[in-house]
């Protein structure tokens, strides 16, 4: 096992570099850079720009290189000193405006994660286990509707909703009379308030999705030989039902537990940008419409690692929870 | 030697009158803190009595107290923290005809223009509670300006120029006394502090803070260890900002009403009252009202719609798209909308570039009946209700009654919807119809294509689809093509934009010429001319035709020693740009909806609303009052 999971670790390494030269080419690829996005956007305020200035600016910023010189720098600032490079929209260190929006962004997607799992699969076995009941009925339409309403459409219907009964369209994490003050109980009832479009909407998405692989997979398990057998030799239900069937079943649900640790950040960019919640995902758009190149390209590639890792530990869990793929892989 | 103007006076005896009747109060706030001890009392942190600004307030002398609740999205949105609480030296007067002081007390200058007396007021601090001289205007001058520390070149109004040869000679400044400087020009500068309060409105910085930042006192290394401190990357752009965009950091003192408190990049950005404000109501009382402006960070413009609505933004600008659904619920939302006025010459134009790179567009372009083609092939009556729901009058662009440099008949101009007319003038040109007679083509036979640039948004995606309708009706083939704000700009500077949609706004094209006159890449129809003027010939296209006639009378203004003969030269400026008419226009200009919380006192009914007048700043937010 320790073999195996130090071989993954090592390929990850010419891995995540091969996917940051792709990464850093494609930012690269759009025409103009930061300069040309920064000098539209203050020529919209009427700042005033000369031809000198502008170039001066570029130079300043080491635009005016190739981008392989631009990424060797880079990834060579990453390797050597842990430095990821300078935000030229935020006027600081990289690390500084990513790690600004860390706390927020794990609140977030930690709630949404533990409200998905905790909700979906408890649902997804009671709807294969009470097959064709009301219940099971009720919960599929709840889950198709889910997984066809786009994410922000929801959002910002279940703003209009808020807006015209509550007046306020619960935009951001808090009220703003709160932002900037200590933490308090008043404060902390405001941001829960404020949690319940953003993880309604951005766990539904995915809990319908599980609610429907839970369901069938454990509707496979439950008609298998295995079961009749188990329950021949007079098992009680609820032990065949969870320490066999339930365990099969959430194969699926583990091999792909390694991509919603990338969702963490990005499985919300539009939400989060039409409920305005001070996440990465719009980090990540601004930076791309900026040309913020460093920012941006840190952040896919921090990206990059968060999916290999993902995968890794995916493979690690299914191993461990399912004896045949472990078996496989010892031989 | 001219008096000092009748203006100062004033001002003057206001201030006396005032003090006579009232001692100085002020905010809550900072009383406690002078009660504790932390604070010196007011009167040692104004000006001398004399030389305090007293303010008229727009309706009541207001209540303190209070945050007003604004939008941004961060640091990019910098300008909009600081137009509204800028203090320039000199700033335009309510209706902008001309300046009057601010930071500064009054002037002297002599009969030539070129010699200017600028005096301070007495006793005046920075937001640190340090005294504000002369001496900050000479550091300026000295350490940021002239020696480029910010990272821009020397503002066009200190260059005073020949009227023979056109040689450009800088101004000097001298120190008289604590609060008085002297700028000289070689050559008459008759608009130099209208010019000023343009180009550079604060001509001052804090010695004693940039002593301690700047390389040149503290040493290269030294002066990139408080770089990295303060999050940058290097000295040039701990120069910018600490000298240029100063206002949004906390460490550095300001002469504003309100300063940075806290970190720009956090959810929400406050701005607390200057102690030290130099300014006063009527009954005495310190300004501003307002103890607080709360910057709330948004991700997306249209989150500053919502919260008007919501109530959770008090005062923010739209364009006129918005006046349906902002008047529709100015009661539920408790708000006030107010049309403030623009210096804008239409809301709808396409800009021809005259030096575009094809040479059959090219000639086309310059072909005044093609222009006059373009214009009367759209019937702007449909246009503007389509687009504009009949807000703007459909006129072509020209300037608004009431501006300076008005020519009557203008807006009328080509603007009579004739598309047989159109028709007859690009068969005049010599544009014959393709085999399927569906498409012109260029006089060579070869296919013609007219390419519209634009940024999207409502009304241009809606503008430029009519448009191509239009256009097809008279043969002309038409392709649209988005681009992004950094594309749009790449491709201007690179001259390859063709047809491009952009306004034109101009209050006074003898103070800020660029629209009009090609003083440098800018403005979409002048393509690269402006980068044949800025570089003196070194590279870019030679101005030709018509536009040699603008820049020639360009050349004039700068020289000019009276109003008359800048008004005149303007004129034949205007009249010049009027019969070529490179911008056309399709819709009127469209007032600016300028939404205030309904709570809020002392704002002003209508105001123009443009950069020159420092945008909502010329409403002077430091009066405003919650009631």
């Amino acid at each position: 096992m320790l073999r195996f999971i130090s071989r993954r670790l090592l390929v990850m390494i010419p891995m995540v570099l091969l996917i940051s030269v792709i990464v850093f080419f494609v930012i690269q690829l759009p025409p103009g850079d930061f300069m040309s996005s920064y000098i539209a956007k203050m020529e919209a305020s009427n700042e005033v720009f000369d031809q000198n200035t502008i170039a001066r600016m570029r130079a300043q910023y080491g635009l005016d290189q190739p981008w392989y010189v631009q990424y060797a720098k880079w990834i060579a600032g990453i390797l050597t000193r842990g430095d990821f490079g300078y935000s030229f929209s935020y006027n600081r260190p990289v690390w500084d405006v990513l790690s600004q929006r860390m706390g927020t962004t794990l609140a977030i997607s930690l709630t949404t994660m533990a409200f998905t799992y905790l909700f979906s699969i408890p649902a997804g076995i009671y709807s294969a286990v009470k097959q064709y009941s009301f219940g099971d009925y009720l919960l599929s339409v709840i889950g198709f509707l889910g997984m066809g309403t786009p994410n922000f459409l929801f959002a910002i219907i279940l703003m209009v909703i808020s807006y015209n009964w509550f007046g306020d369209p619960m935009l951001g994490l808090v009220s703003q009379q709160f932002v900037n003050q200590p933490m308090s109980w008043a404060k902390l009832l405001d941001i829960l308030k404020h949690m319940i479009i953003p993880v309604i909407v951005i766990g539904t998405a995915n809990t319908c999705g599980l609610i429907r692989t839970m369901r069938s997979q454990l509707l496979d398990e439950i008609s298998r030989p295995y079961v009749l057998t188990a329950r021949a030799k007079g098992l009680s239900e609820k032990r065949i039902l969870y320490k066999y069937c339930v365990r099969a079943a959430l194969n699926p649900i583990a091999s792909t537990i390694g991509w919603s640790l990338t969702s963490i950040f990005t499985g919300s960019t539009i939400s989060a940008i039409v409920m305005n919640l001070p996440t990465q995902g719009p980090l990540l758009h601004q930076a791309l419409l900026n040309q913020d190149m460093y920012l941006a390209g840190s952040w896919l590639l921090l990206m990059t690692v968060m999916i290999l890792l993902g995968t890794i530990l995916s493979d690690i869990l299914l191993a461990w929870l399912d004896p045949r793929i472990r078996y496989v892989k010892a031989r | 030697m001219r008096k000092l103007t009748l203006l100062l006076l004033s001002v003057l005896l206001v201030c006396l009158a005032s003090l006579a009747a009232a001692e100085l109060k002020e905010a809550p706030m900072l009383a406690e803190l002078v009660a504790a001890g932390t604070l010196p009392p007011v009167e040692e942190r104004m000006p001398v009595e004399a030389d305090i600004l007293v303010v008229e307030p727009e309706d009541e002398i207001g209540q303190y107290g209070g945050a007003l609740q604004l939008a941004w999205k961060g640091s990019n949105d910098r300008w909009w923290a600081g137009k509204m609480t800028e203090e320039p030296l000199f700033r335009f007067k309510p209706d902008g005809s001309g300046v009057e002081p601010n930071v500064a007390k009054g002037y002297d200058v002599n009969e030539d223009a070129t010699v200017f007396t600028i005096y301070l007021r007495e006793g005046m601090r920075w937001s640190d509670g340090m005294p504000f001289t002369a001496r900050d205007v000479l550091f300026y001058w000295d350490h940021l300006l002239t020696k480029e520390t910010f990272g821009k070149s020397i503002y066009e109004c200190y260059y005073s120029i020949d009227p023979d040869t056109g040689e450009k000679a800088l101004a000097s400044f001298e120190l008289v006394d604590d609060y008085t400087f002297r700028v000289t020009h070689k050559y008459p500068s008759a608009q130099f502090l209208e010019r000023v309060a343009i180009d550079n409105k604060w001509l001052f910085a804090p010695a004693h803070f940039h002593e301690k930042v700047l390389a040149e006192f503290i040493g290269e290394e030294e002066a990139l260890d408080v770089a990295a401190e303060w999050g940058f990357n290097d000295i040039a752009s701990l120069g910018k900002y600490t000298g240029y965009y100063y206002w949004t950091f906390q460490q550095i003192p300001t002469l504003r009403a309100w300063v940075a408190s806290n970190d720009h990049e956090a959810q929400k950005f406050v701005m607390m009252r200057n102690p030290y404000y130099f300014k006063t109501d009527t009954a005495g009382n310190q300004l501003p009202y307002l103890d607080q402006l709360d910057f709330n960070k948004i991700q997306d413009d249209s989150h500053i719609e919502l919260g008007v609505l919501s109530g959770d933004v008090d005062m923010a600008v739209f364009g006129v798209d918005k006046f349906t659904i902002l008047k529709e619920n100015e009661q539920k939302g408790g708000y006030r909308v107010l049309n403030y006025g623009s210096t804008d010459w239409t809301s709808f134009s396409i800009q021809l570039n005259q030096t575009v790179k094809d040479d059959n567009l090219r000639a086309l372009f310059r072909d005044i009946r093609f222009r006059e083609a373009l214009s009367i092939a759209v019937d702007r009556e449909e246009f503007v209700n389509l687009v504009y729901d009949g807000l703007v009058d459909p006129i072509q662009i020209s300037i608004p009654e009431g501006l300076v440099n008005y020519q009557e008949g203008w807006a009328q101009r080509w603007a009579q919807y004739d598309p047989q007319k159109a028709a007859d003038l690009l068969d005049e040109i010599g544009l014959p119809w393709d085999a399927a007679k569906e498409y012109r083509n260029n006089p060579d036979g070869s296919e013609l294509t007219l390419t519209i640039h634009y940024g999207s948004n409502t009304l241009n995606d809606m503008g430029t689809e009519l448009l191509k309708k239009y256009f097809n009706e008279v043969g002309l083939n038409v392709n649209l093509k988005v681009l992004d704000g950094a594309l749009w700009n790449e491709m201007k500077y690179n001259n390859e934009l063709e047809i491009a949609v952009e306004t034109i706004a101009c209050f006074n094209v003898t103070l800020r010429p660029e629209t009009v006159v090609p003083v440098r890449v800018l403005t979409p129809w002048q393509g690269h001319y402006g980068e044949w003027v800025a570089t003196g010939g070194a590279s870019g296209v030679e101005p030709e035709g018509d536009v040699v006639k603008i820049l020639d009378a360009w050349k004039l203004v700068s020289s000019a020693r009276t109003q008359e003969e800048l008004d005149r030269l303007g004129d034949e400026i205007i009249k010049v740009f009027a019969e070529n008419n490179w911008v056309i226009g399709y819709a009127g200009p469209a007032p600016k909806l300028a939404v205030f919380d309904a709570r809020l006192i002392n704002v002003p009914e209508h105001v123009i609303y443009a950069d020159e007048f420092r945008d909502l700043g010329h409403a002077r937010p430091f009066q405003f009052s919650f009631k």
